[in-house]
């Protein structure tokens, strides 16, 4: 396990080098003077000159890259040229809200996935699996927009349930906190889950099919005890490997469920910024965002590594 | 899947079985795919709403019954009727003629990026796989670095960055979408440059770029094909979550993700303006994965139940 981690961490260093290089790169792609483009043109010319002189933008290209990539092994990801905060004490603040979001989302999609998934393949072709089957054709084709927008119609303006926006932090006031957190994490939590419903039932057909299984039948073991003791655990592993793929998915969703339900996350974070013209910010937040979903697949690869052990010894 | 930019993820095709070995007869052969894809069971739906997707952005200046632009201010959040069949919004337009002039936006935007995606990265692919040694091996590590952002969020700065407009967009999903159809290349490259008849005809003397035309590409082509119609759905989706955002084609312009935004502030008073796009969007983007479902059940036989 110990070599699989170390042979892991190894490949991810290339990577995190092209993609700071790529996440550098991104202000000088601004068509004309980012400077220009951040600021308005009433802005007094010496801000402007302070600023660029600031993010270095009047050095040579590599330079500002040394410089750059110092600072952000000290762990200095930049300020916002808006209100002069670091980076990360902006992402800091705003980090609540979207984990929480999305630890909720990632267990409702779970807690629908599981049983859909197992009962859509323990009978196939039954009305169960075709209602399990068009869930999931729904959930992937369904644009996340769209769908917060029809639970906010249905359960915030027509039957006036939920909270349609805003947020409540769950851990100073639990009740109002789950109750702002609901709408958000159900619109989140349904694409993942047609997606995990999907994986899971293709995954137990896969296992249903084998020789074991049909040993395990054989033997007389009831069709409950097959599927717990031999299926199940078999049909896992590529719903391990889904949920890990499905991160960036889920994060990005969770950038368009924050905008829709005014949640103060990182995923509101990056829109603002992005409207703002707030580079050295968007730069900041997407490098992070990136680092955040490569240690979680790495996470993930090892997960895979612990559940699998043939894979650790390849 | 839902909203975000999903789909990077490549498909479930099998390489060494889509491969095809010469064949008696080319036409009689393209005539077995179409009608192996038209057995599918949800094909035809999803083949007849592509095709009134298609119309709809050809001729949306003939069917729209009403100017998309034209500002009614007698006549706003008007209810569904003869004369406005998906109503009106905040400023009086007609909703139905926005939806069908938003089918252009959609369809330029999952076929240009899927384009850009499909030539950028089958190029890169080819070149990696062709080069080997440190050239594929940075290749690669770069398409990963790409393939390390959230799509939506890569899609997002970039398009922050090329500035709003339907050529950002296009571009940023373009650049998002590369790197599927680079690894998928690549991979074709390597497993059939291995195969026997490109060993013969690298002995015969071929060049490198003869083989990789008269052998390579026509091989690769039904994994490429598979993976690019569905990316068409998903890059349609994509579109619409950078418009809904406000990225993408600009105000007054219709767009089914602006559209969408838009009329949220008016759900309760109409919410036609909201559903009136959604519908358009949802069912073709069902549409174009039937299609593409199709596509894949018939180009590659191992995955045809």
């Amino acid at each position: 396990m110990g070599r699989l981690i170390l042979r892991r961490l190894l490949a991810t260093v290339p990577v995190l080098v092209l993609v700071t290089a790529g996440v550098f790169t991104l202000i000088h792609l601004t068509p004309g003077d980012p400077i220009d483009v951040m600021m308005a043109e009433s802005v007094d010319p010496t801000v402007k000159a302070n600023l660029r002189r600031e993010l270095g933008l009047d050095r040579p290209i590599y330079v500002q890259y040394a410089a750059w990539m110092g600072r952000l092994l000290h762990g200095d990801l930049g300020r916002s040229i808006r209100n002069q905060e670091p980076v990360i004490e902006n992402v800091g603040r705003r980090i609540r809200p979207s984990v929480q979001l999305a630890a909720l989302a990632m267990a409702i999609s779970l807690v629908i996935a599981t049983p859909v998934g197992i009962l859509s393949a323990a009978r196939r072709n039954g009305p169960i699996d075709r209602v399990g089957t068009s869930f999931a054709l729904f959930g992937i084709c369904m644009p996340n927009f769209l769908l917060a927008l029809l639970l906010i119609f249905l359960f915030g303006v027509k039957l006036r349930w939920l909270p349609i926006s805003g947020y409540t932090d769950p851990l100073e006031d639990p009740t109002q906190g789950l109750r702002s957190l609901v709408l958000p994490a159900v619109t989140l939590g349904l694409a993942l889950a047609a997606v995990v419903t999907r994986t899971l039932r293709s995954s137990m057909l896969e296992a249903l099919s084998e020789d074991y299984v049909r040993t395990a039948r054989a033997k007389g073991l009831s069709e409950a005890r097959v599927i717990r003791g031999h299926v199940l655990k078999n049909a896992l592993i590529p719903v391990v490997t889904v949920l890990g793929l499905q991160l960036g998915t889920l994060i990005g969703g969770a950038v368009i469920t924050e905008y829709v339900f005014a949640l103060p996350g990182v995923g509101r974070l990056v829109v603002d910024a992005v409207f703002a013209r707030d580079y050295p910010l968007v730069q900041g937040v997407v490098l992070l965002i990136a680092l955040g979903f490569i240690l979680s697949n790495l996470a993930v690869d090892l997960l895979y590594g612990w559940i699998d052990p043939r894979i650790r010894y390849r | 899947m839902g909203g975000s930019i999903p789909g990077s993820g490549i498909a479930d095709v099998a390489p060494a079985v889509v491969e095809r070995m010469p064949a008696p007869r080319a036409h009689d052969r393209r005539w077995a795919v179409v009608r192996r894809a038209a057995a599918a069971r949800l094909a035809p739906f999803g083949l007849a709403v592509t095709v009134i997707a298609v119309v709809a952005a050809l001729f949306a200046p003939i069917l729209s019954p009403h100017d998309p632009l034209k500002q009614d201010l007698a006549n706003t959040l008007a209810t569904p009727s003869r004369a406005h069949l998906l109503g009106t919004d905040n400023v009086g337009r007609d909703v139905l003629s926005r939806v069908l002039w938003g089918t252009r936006v959609s369809l330029v935007a999952g076929l240009g990026s899927v384009a850009i995606a499909v030539a950028a990265g089958s190029l890169l692919g080819l070149a990696a796989g062709y080069a080997g040694g440190q050239v594929d091996g940075l290749m690669m590590r770069a398409m990963d670095a790409v393939l390390s952002f959230p799509p939506l969020v890569l899609a997002l700065a970039l398009g922050a960055v090329l500035g709003a407009g339907l050529v950002g967009v296009v571009i940023a999903l373009g650049v998002v979408y590369a790197p599927t159809f680079a690894r998928l290349m690549r991979g074709q490259v390597l497993t059939i440059s291995g195969r026997e008849y490109v060993e013969a005809a690298r002995a015969l003397g071929s060049s490198g770029w003869r083989i990789a035309w008269r052998h390579v590409l026509p091989n690769a082509t039904a994994p490429i094909v598979i993976q690019a119609s569905l990316s068409v759905a998903f890059a349609i989706l994509a579109e619409a979550s950078l418009s809904f955002l406000g990225l993408g084609v600009q105000p007054p312009a219709a767009s089914w993700g602006s559209m969408i935004n838009a009329g949220r502030g008016y759900l309760q008073q109409a919410p036609w303006i909201v559903f009136g796009p959604g519908a358009a969007l949802f069912v073709t983007v069902v549409g174009l994965n039937f299609v593409g479902d199709a596509l894949r059940d018939a180009l590659d036989p191992r995955l045809r139940a």
